[in-house]
């Protein structure tokens, strides 16, 4: 195993913690935006209260991945820059008003009218970005990206990227999002032991996570269709992934109904990372299949082991601290209301 | 067909260097508050811990929530600007990212911790015993700090290219901490983080010389507005070193910048400072400025008689647009003299005696000097960034080469103003809320 492939796996490990913090964050505007008309202000406290904290590490991990990328496999971090223009573009629009509405919708004290504007431009953002960052990964694992060149037409630079599965792993994004998002909020509502809340949360979790389930496969009868290098690579060495998420999905879902609420949440978390880990290691070693591979990307290998020192002595400060983070505002305690 | 090429590279460029140049100047005053704010909010809170006087507290609160703003948008701006590496400039880091992208790995993990230990601190503080809160807002501004230091680094590297041979068009022998610590960096970094500290303190001082000019006696304000103002004018002689030490870097690494900033169109020994001046690129001559004999001869070389290279040294196409830039050094310059005047007007009142300027007059100029510092901030930056054009890795990969070839460039930079406005307008009108809430509220939540 060669610096690249540790490298490729801090890069995946980070993606997964992004998919799974980061999208229970986006879940959580999702479920503002997919019941605008019925959210009371109990509700949408109770999410922004989850999110307060926390929101802004998550985010990073995405920052992570991206100069992982820059700096460890320079080639393919250009190649996708030209290849995901538009749906890259359309998600940091996303990510901006996500953002920033959120810091002026929680610090700005103005009228009634002007919150719930930016609460719309929250939830509205936070559907957006996971829906576009999912194309943008459904058109890499789709093995049919094109990469432009200085010749490439404008028409390809802009819809270049589309496909029916890029369309799929969009939603299925979004999807996954709204149940991570139910799910941890479901363990919250438990957690200061708010009853409507639980009940509430517990009845979206099911009823998303069913549709997941449904859209799981349909997503994999999508992939052998549209995908079929990523097929062999789940039927060579992925399937152990796929029956892994499969379980953890199920698993997650008979917690839920039984209502034990951090089994329930490790599960799903459980699922995301299968799902990610299981299109990572079908489609290893191409990082952009077929033609970027780790190794025709990658920089000198001095370059990655001094990156790799960099991570490991980062890692000394970053994972307590974020320990410490988090054991603040998310272990289990009933007293704080 | 290669001349339809060239022909859309130009078309392509400009959009693209206005896209790059506008959030990059939006994000950095963001970035400086980053830095600079959390120091004071750390000293506020320490003031706080030792006399248990409230107000310390509030105002400490107060920051933090700003803080808060400026933090949060900050954070997504400069999502932008990372992703902007890579979809304006799919070249300059397919090329080089092997060699510069050390720093930005490391910038990576401070704007974690900075982004963790915002989350504690901002939501903390009920949560945590004083003293314990006090600490954890430390990693803020350390963190904050090294974020800085990082990223101006990988800029530098742009500005004097290390850590690597060329060879067949292609970066080998790669050293990767060369590429860091390279001839500009030291002088490049200390400049922007202390005119961070700058920024900070002169605008922070500006909002409250503004609440002292309609409430004189304001304790309040008069203790935020004295700490923040110190915080700057600490800082303005330790600028001026620093920027004579960084003409001095640019002097020697970059001697074609150094030319366009000085309007120095011919190669001369015993070359002149100008002080302002108007330079004409079509009659090769700089007018109207107030030349200093010698004087520029000096300041880059230490030698009045050194010679100093002008721009008819360079070939055409490898120099910078004048007058832009030797503008922006100019406002850059005035500004910090200006800073200078005031620290020494407050230096020589307070010998005399032991206390403030209080006059409306100082508090108005210290009004003004809010503005002022950013401007002097970002013209700064343009004397960087046009003055090393039109190389976006100088004397090795030009801004044209590096430049992305898709469609919609200007659609983007319109979208991306617009957006910003709105975003721009809503902060402040935020931080302007968060400033006129009653103080009872302050002491309740985060």
């Amino acid at each position: 195993m060669g610096p690249d492939d540790v490298l490729l796996i801090v890069m995946l490990t980070a993606l997964t913690l992004y998919a799974i913090l980061g999208g229970a964050d986006f879940g959580a505007g999702i479920w503002e935006f997919t019941t605008a008309m019925q959210a009371t202000d109990r509700e949408r406290q109770h999410i922004y209260k989850a999110i307060g904290p926390v929101w802004e590490a998550n985010h990073v991990w995405l920052i992570f991945v991206l100069v992982i990328l820059m700096n460890g496999f320079p080639a393919a971090f250009a190649a996708l820059s030209r290849a995901l223009w538009l749906p890259l573009l359309l998600a940091l629009c996303g990510i901006l008003f996500r953002g920033s509405a959120y810091i002026f919708r929680s610090y700005g004290t103005g009228s009634g009218r002007e919150r719930v504007f930016w609460e719309s431009v929250f939830a509205i953002a936070s559907t957006a970005t996971p829906l576009f960052l999912g194309s943008a990964a459904g058109a890499v694992a789709s093995g049919k990206l094109m990469i432009p060149t200085d010749t490439t037409s404008a028409v390809d630079f802009v819809v270049g990227w589309i496909s029916a599965l890029t369309v799929f792993t969009g939603f299925y994004s979004v999807a996954l999002c709204a149940y991570l998002s139910a799910v941890f909020l479901l363990r919250e509502a438990r957690q200061i032991g708010d009853e409507p809340l639980t009940t509430l949360w517990r009845q979206r979790a099911l009823s998303t996570g069913l549709w997941v389930g449904v859209l799981s496969f349909g997503g994999l009868v999508m992939v052998a269709i549209e995908a079929p290098a990523l097929a062999q690579g789940f039927l060579n060495r992925g399937w152990p992934l796929v029956i892994a998420s499969l379980l953890c999905g199920i698993g997650s879902l008979v917690e839920v109904w039984r209502l034990n609420c951090t089994r329930a949440a490790i599960a799903a978390g459980g699922a995301v990372t299968a799902v990610i880990w299981g299109w990572g290691i079908s489609q290893y070693p191409a990082i952009i299949p077929p033609a970027i591979t780790a190794s025709s990307a990658k920089a000198p290998d001095n370059v990655l082991w001094m990156m790799l020192g960099v991570i490991s002595l980062g890692a000394v400060f970053l994972l307590p601290a974020l320990a410490y983070l988090l054991v603040l505002f998310k272990r289990e305690q009933r007293l704080d209301a | 067909m290669t001349l339809l090429a060239a022909a859309t590279v130009t078309d392509q460029l400009l959009p693209a260097r206005l896209q790059m140049a506008f959030t990059l100047g939006f994000h950095i005053i963001l970035a400086c508050f980053g830095v600079g704010l959390p120091v004071l909010m750390l000293v506020a809170e320490w003031r706080f811990l030792k006399t248990g006087d409230r107000l310390w507290q509030t105002l400490a609160r107060r920051w933090s929530k700003a803080f808060a703003v400026l933090f949060a948008v900050g954070a997504v701006s400069g999502t932008v600007l990372s992703f902007e590496l890579g979809l304006l400039w799919p070249e300059l880091m397919g090329q080089w990212g092997a060699v510069v992208g050390l720093p930005f790995t490391m910038e990576g993990f401070a704007f974690f911790l900075e982004a963790i230990f915002a989350g504690i601190y901002l939501y903390g503080w009920e949560r945590l015993p004083a003293r314990v809160h006090w600490w954890t807002g430390w990693p803020i501004a350390v963190s904050g700090f090294l974020s800085a230091v990082f990223v101006v680094t990988a800029n530098s590297w742009m500005n004097a290219p290390a850590g690597f041979r060329l060879v067949d068009g292609k970066p080998v022998d790669i050293d990767p901490l060369a590429a860091m610590f390279n001839a500009a960096s030291g002088a490049q970094v200390t400049h922007m983080v202390v005119a961070a500290y700058l920024v900070t303190g002169f605008s922070v001082a500006a909002f409250y010389a503004l609440c002292l000019l309609r409430r004189q006696s304001d304790e309040y304000c008069r203790r935020a507005f004295t700490l923040a103002l110190l915080l700057a004018l600490v800082f303005v002689p330790v600028q001026m070193l620093v920027g004579d030490w960084s003409a001095k870097v640019v002097a020697r690494t970059q001697p074609v910048k150094l030319a366009a900033m000085e309007g120095q169109f011919q190669t001369e020994r015993r070359a002149p400072l100008r002080i302002g001046g108007i330079p004409d690129a079509a009659t090769r001559e700089t007018r109207y400025a107030i030349e200093i004999p010698g004087g520029l001869s000096f300041l880059s070389y230490s030698d009045f008689n050194a010679e100093v290279k002008g721009l008819n040294d360079f070939p055409a196409q490898d120099t910078p647009p004048v007058a832009v830039v030797h503008l922006a050094f100019q406002i850059m310059v005035g500004i910090g003299s200006l800073m200078a005047l005031m620290a020494a007007y407050c230096a020589f009142n307070y010998a005399k005696h032991r206390a403030w300027p209080q006059t409306q007059w100082f508090l108005w100029s210290a009004v003004g000097m809010g503005p002022l510092s950013i401007l002097a901030m970002e013209a700064g930056w343009v004397v960087t960034e046009v003055g090393r054009q039109p190389w976006i890795v100088y004397g090795y990969m030009r801004t044209s080469e590096a430049v992305t070839m898709a469609p919609g460039v200007w659609t983007v930079f319109g979208t991306t103003m617009a957006i910003y406005l709105v975003i721009g307008v809503a902060t402040v009108t935020a931080l302007r809320r968060l400033a006129s809430a009653p103080m009872s509220e302050v002491t309740h939540g985060a």
